[in-house]
C-alpha cells in the first residue's frame, strides 16, 4: 500500500541555506506521526512543502504513492490540510465565519457555500466542541478556543491528513491534554494525523510514530519507542546524556 | 454579540435613502427647487421649465458627480482594507488618490485634449498615476518579505505627500488664465465640480463595471483575512488576486479623482461603520459601502455648498475635519488592541 506521505532525498535550501538535503521517510496512513528535532531544523518547512507552499529544491516526495507535482492547488487542498501555529484574524470576523474558509478548496471558484458545505461546517464545529462559539470573533478567543477553531477549519476541508503545526504551543496542561485526546479521536476517524511537537512526553504517550530531524540534516524514523531512545536524542538536541537525564523524564525516554 | 441585519433588507434600505438623498439634495440650493417639484422634473424632464434647468444644468449632475465619488472611494476602501487586511488602509491614506491627482494634473497640463480611444488622457494618466503609486506602496510595505502594517502607512503618507507636493509644484510659473489651473486648484482642494452629463454618464458606465467585477473578488478577500499563505493553502490565487483589487481599485479611485479631486477618508470612515452594522463579511460590504458612501458624499457635499452659501467650501476640506479626527481615533483603537493582546 502507497504511504500517505513519502519522502525520497528531499532537500530544501533557502537563500543558499540547505535546511536539510536527504530526507527520507513515510508516514502511514491512519498514523498518529510527530516530528520532533530542535528549532530550525526544518519542521515547519517540511509541513510546508506537503501542503503546497514550498518547492522542494531536490528530490521526490509522493502523497499516495503520486508525485506531489502532479496533484492540483484543489487536490491537494482537499488532501491535507496544515494548521499554522499561529492564526491572526483582522476585524471581527465569527467563528462559523472562520470555519467555513475550511470549504473554501471545495467550491466552485467564486462562489458562496451551499447546503450542504454548510452541514460539513456544522458538522466541524461540533467535532472540536466549539458550537457555543460560533457568533464569538475569534480576535476574542483564548489560545485554547483558537486552537480548536484552527482544527475546525482543518475538518471542514475534508482532509485525509491533518498537519499541526506545535499544536500545543502556549496551551495550558488541561488544554494540551483535550488537544491530544481531540486528535486521537480524528484518527481514529481514519484522519492521519502528522504534528510537530516539542514535548516529547506527549509525544510518548499519544504518537504511535517519530520521525526525529537532527541538525546534521539526517533524519530517523519509527515507530515512538524506537526513536526516541537518549542516545538518538542527544544527538538531534545536542544535549549530554545527563543533562537530558535530569531534564526529561525517565517515562519520555525508552 | 448583536444580530446582524439581513443584506437583502440593508441593501434595499440603503438604496431607498440614497435615492432621497439625492433627490433632497438636488432640490437645495441659491434657488429652492421643493421636493414634489424635483420628482415631477425626473419623471417628466420636458415639462419641467426654469426649475429643470437649474436641476438638469447644475444640481443632478453635480449630486450625480458626488454620489459617483463617494461609491468609488468607499468600495475601493472595503477593497483595499481587505487586500492589506486592515481597516486604515485607504485610497487617500495610501497615496492612490495623490497618485491619480498628479497624473491627472499631468495630463491637464500636457496633453488636455489629447484623447485615446474615446477615453481622455486625463483618465487613462490618473489611472496611471494611482496604479504605480499602489505598486510602490505595496513593495515598500513588504519589504523584507512581511508585509508591516507601519511600513504600508509610512510609505503611503511619504509618498502621497511627494505626489501632492508635486501636484502642486506643477501650479509653479503658470499664468493664473491657464484653463488647467482651475482644475487642479480643484482637485487640490477636493471640489466636487458641475460635469458634463457626457462625463457622468461615462464615469457611471465605468464605475458600475469595476464595482460589478469586483464582487466576485470579495469572497476570496474573506479567505485572505486568514492571512496570505493560508489563503493559499485553501487555493486562493493570491498574486492573481492582488493584482485584480489593486488595478480595479486604481480604476475606482481614478474615476473619483476626476470627478472630486483629493477627498480624503470616506473611503475609511464609510466601511468602519458598515463593519460595525453588518459584521466583517466583503461580500456584504462592498455593495453596502458603494450606496452608503455615495449617500454620505451626496449629503457631506450639499452641507459644503449650501451651508456657508453664498461661499461653497470644497467637501475634501469638510471630509477632513470628519475624517482625520476619526482616523486617530481608528489608529488609537488597534493600538490599545495591540498593547492588550501582549500583557
Amino acid at each position: 500500500m502507497p504511504a500517505a506521505i513519502e519522502f525520497r532525498k528531499v532537500g530544501f535550501a533557502h537563500a543558499e541555506r540547505a535546511i536539510f538535503d536527504d530526507l527520507n521517510f513515510r508516514i502511514e496512513e491512519r498514523e498518529m506521526t510527530a516530528l520532533v528535532g530542535p528549532n530550525g531544523v526544518g519542521k515547519t518547512t517540511l509541513l510546508k512543502i506537503v501542503a503546497g507552499l514550498l518547492r522542494p529544491t531536490s528530490g521526490t516526495v509522493l502523497l499516495e504513492g503520486r508525485a506531489l507535482e502532479s496533484w492540483s492547488r484543489r487536490e491537494l487542498s482537499c488532501y491535507a490540510a496544515l494548521i499554522p501555529q499561529h492564526l491572526d484574524v483582522p476585524f471581527a470576523f465569527r467563528v462559523e465565519e472562520i470555519v467555513a474558509q475550511g470549504r473554501v478548496p471545495h467550491l466552485r471558484r467564486f462562489s458562496g457555500p451551499s447546503e450542504r458545505d454548510l452541514e460539513v461546517v456544522e458538522k466541524a464545529m461540533q467535532a472540536v466542541d466549539i458550537l457555543g462559539l460560533r457568533e464569538r470573533a475569534y480576535a476574542d478567543l483564548s489560545g485554547g478556543e483558537r486552537q480548536r477553531v484552527k482544527i475546525a477549519i482543518g475538518l471542514a476541508q475534508q482532509p485525509k491528513v491533518m498537519m499541526l503545526d506545535e499544536p500545543t504551543q502556549h496551551l495550558d496542561l488541561g488544554r494540551q491534554i483535550e488537544l491530544m485526546e481531540l486528535l486521537r479521536a480524528l484518527r481514529e476517524r481514519g484522519i492521519t494525523i502528522v504534528a510537530a511537537m516539542h514535548d516529547l512526553a506527549l509525544v510518548r504517550e499519544n504518537f504511535s510514530s517519530v520521525i526525529l530531524l537532527t541538525p546534521e540534516a539526517a533524519s530517523i524514523a519509527g515507530p515512538t519507542a524506537d526513536v526516541l531512545r537518549p542516545e538518538l536524542l542527544e544527538r538531534a538536541f545536542l544535549v549530554d546524556r545527563s543533562s537530558l537525564r535530569r531534564h526529561v523524564s525517565a517515562e519520555s525516554l525508552s | 454579540m448583536r444580530r446582524r441585519p439581513k443584506t437583502s433588507s440593508t441593501l434595499v434600505t440603503l438604496a431607498v435613502s440614497l435615492l432621497l438623498a439625492g433627490v433632497v439634495s438636488a432640490g437645495l440650493g441659491a434657488v429652492r427647487v421643493p421636493i414634489r417639484s424635483v420628482i415631477r422634473a425626473l419623471l417628466d424632464p420636458a415639462e419641467a421649465g426654469d426649475a429643470g434647468i437649474i436641476l438638469f444644468t447644475l444640481r443632478l449632475p453635480r449630486v450625480m458627480a458626488a454620489g459617483l465619488v463617494g461609491a468609488g472611494l468607499s468600495a475601493t476602501g472595503v477593497l483595499f482594507q481587505g487586500l492589506f487586511r486592515n481597516p486604515l488602509a485607504d485610497p487617500f491614506v495610501l497615496g492612490a488618490s495623490g497618485g491619480a491627482a498628479l497624473g491627472g494634473a499631468i495630463a491637464v497640463f500636457l496633453v488636455p485634449t489629447m484623447s485615446i480611444a474615446g477615453i481622455s488622457a486625463t483618465a487613462l494618466l490618473a489611472f496611471a498615476g494611482s496604479l504605480l503609486t499602489m505598486a510602490v506602496v505595496w513593495s515598500l510595505a513588504r519589504a523584507g518579505g512581511n508585509f508591516a502594517v507601519e511600513n504600508m502607512l509610512l510609505a503611503g503618507f511619504a509618498i502621497g505627500t511627494m505626489l501632492n507636493a508635486a501636484s502642486s509644484a506643477l501650479e509653479l510659473g503658470k499664468e493664473a488664465s491657464n484653463p488647467g489651473m482651475r482644475i487642479l486648484t480643484a482637485w487640490l482642494h477636493g471640489e466636487v465640480g458641475v460635469p458634463s452629463w457626457t462625463q457622468v454618464s461615462i464615469v457611471t458606465v465605468v464605475e458600475l463595471a469595476a464595482l460589478v467585477l469586483a464582487i466576485p473578488l470579495t469572497r476570496q478577500l474573506n479567505t485572505l483575512a486568514l492571512g496570505e499563505e493560508y489563503a493559499e493553502q485553501l487555493g486562493v490565487r493570491v498574486g492573481q488576486l492582488r493584482i485584480l483589487v489593486v488595478v480595479i481599485g486604481s480604476v475606482l479611485t481614478a474615476l473619483a479623482v476626476s470627478l472630486g479631486g483629493l477627498i480624503g477618508f470616506v473611503g475609511l470612515l464609510v466601511p468602519h461603520v458598515l463593519r460595525i452594522i453588518l459584521g466583517p463579511d466583503h461580500f456584504r460590504l462592498l455593495p453596502a459601502a458603494a450606496l452608503s458612501g455615495a449617500m454620505f458624499l451626496i449629503v457631506a457635499d450639499t452641507i459644503a455648498r449650501t451651508a456657508f452659501a453664498p461661499t461653497e467650501i470644497p467637501v475634501g476640506l469638510l471630509t477632513a475635519f470628519i475624517g482625520g479626527p476619526a482616523f486617530l481615533y481608528l489608529l488609537n483603537q488597534k493600538n490599545k488592541k495591540k498593547r492588550s493582546a501582549s500583557l
